[in-house]
């Protein structure tokens, strides 16, 4: 019966034990997404530059790391939620493109579904003064130019600068080498200077 | 000496992309906000729950290949002059599918941390990613 007992409390303490865990693993799990949630629709939205899609594609990738990676270390969780938003960005770019083939295919026009700058724009939150529509309209030149890189590029420099990654953890979200980030980057700094223009710095 | 000064050019340029992209952040409006909580908040809810999902998927992967296969018939008799059949097939079938990356997110993933594993020298710090 003493064994019993004994058992019995190993058993339930062992079990208190997993909920903690659980449960701190949750919490640290919640505090990273609230971390870098909205960093990352912002660079979602930049990409597919529609922010409907860019919150789904958001929501899409936290699901994707809770799911299947919130056992890993919480120092890989930064370059896995990276990794799957931005396959998650490449797969939807690729399914626009083939939407867009399907549509002409079938004769319809997609005119109406063209992207409008001005209404996917983040709402403005009451009268902005001056220099903070300076900031808005500068941000906006940034966005356009870093819409139009070619897409390794844009990653490099949204992870690097956005995101504030360093290199190796821009090749792990990129699962590419680290040699790869530095061209892409550099080549990406370079581009978005030279369309950007001396005025906008 | 021009090299060293378009290096400082180019900080001061991603600083000032840097500080955009923050204020464009903290700018973001109430609803967005209330959505990515939403969001988070179903993440978390999913938290271990990986290995039931291929079993939810397969039938939808039925469907979609069903779908495929019905479209190549379709279009081969009828509208071919216009694209391939087998192109549009493939892309219904990447139209259809809704997780198609994920296979190969899992293996790219466990590749990427067995290489980690083997090349990063334990010594050097692998800071700014967790």
């Amino acid at each position: 019966m003493n064994a019993y007992a004994a058992s019995f409390a190993v058993s339930s303490q062992a079990e208190d034990r997993k909920g903690v865990d659980t449960l701190q693993r949750e919490a640290r799990l919640n505090r990273f997404f609230a971390d870098v949630e909205k960093r990352a629709l912002r660079i979602a939205e930049i990409s597919i530059r529609d922010r409907d899609e860019a919150l789904d594609l958001v929501q899409d990738a936290m699901i994707k790391l809770a799911r299947n990676y919130a056992g890993h270390p919480p120092d890989e969780w930064m370059p896995l939620f990276y990794r799957i938003l931005q396959n998650r960005i490449r797969d939807w770019q690729r399914r626009q493109m083939v939407r867009n083939r399907v549509m002409v295919f079938f004769g319809r026009n997609t005119d109406e579904d063209d992207f409008d700058p001005i209404a996917a724009a983040p709402d403005p939150a009451g009268r902005a003064p001056d220099e903070e529509l300076q900031s808005r309209e500068a941000m906006r030149s940034l966005e356009d130019a870093v819409a139009v890189l070619p897409g390794r590029q844009r990653e490099a420099f949204m992870l690097r600068t956005f995101e504030g990654l360093d290199v190796a953890g821009t090749a792990a979200a990129m699962g590419c080498s680290e040699g790869s980030v530095k061209t892409h980057y550099s080549r990406a700094i370079h581009s978005l200077r030279a369309t950007l223009g001396e005025h906008w710095q | 000496m021009k090299e060293s000064n378009n290096i400082k050019a180019d900080d001061a340029f991603a600083e000032k992309a840097r500080q955009l992209f923050d204020e464009s952040v903290q700018n973001l409006d109430g609803e967005t906000r209330s959505r990515l909580n939403r969001g988070r908040q179903a993440a978390l809810a999913e938290i271990g729950s990986g290995n039931r999902r291929w079993a939810q998927w397969a039938p939808a992967g039925g469907v979609a290949v069903a779908a495929a296969a019905a479209l190549v018939v379709w279009t081969g008799s009828s509208q071919i002059e216009v694209m391939d059949a087998p192109e549009v097939a493939s892309d219904m079938e990447i139209l259809l599918t809704e997780d198609s990356l994920e296979m190969l997110e899992d293996l790219e993933f466990y590749s990427w941390i067995e290489l980690d594993d083997e090349t990063i020298d334990p010594g050097e710090p692998t800071n700014n990613v967790g």
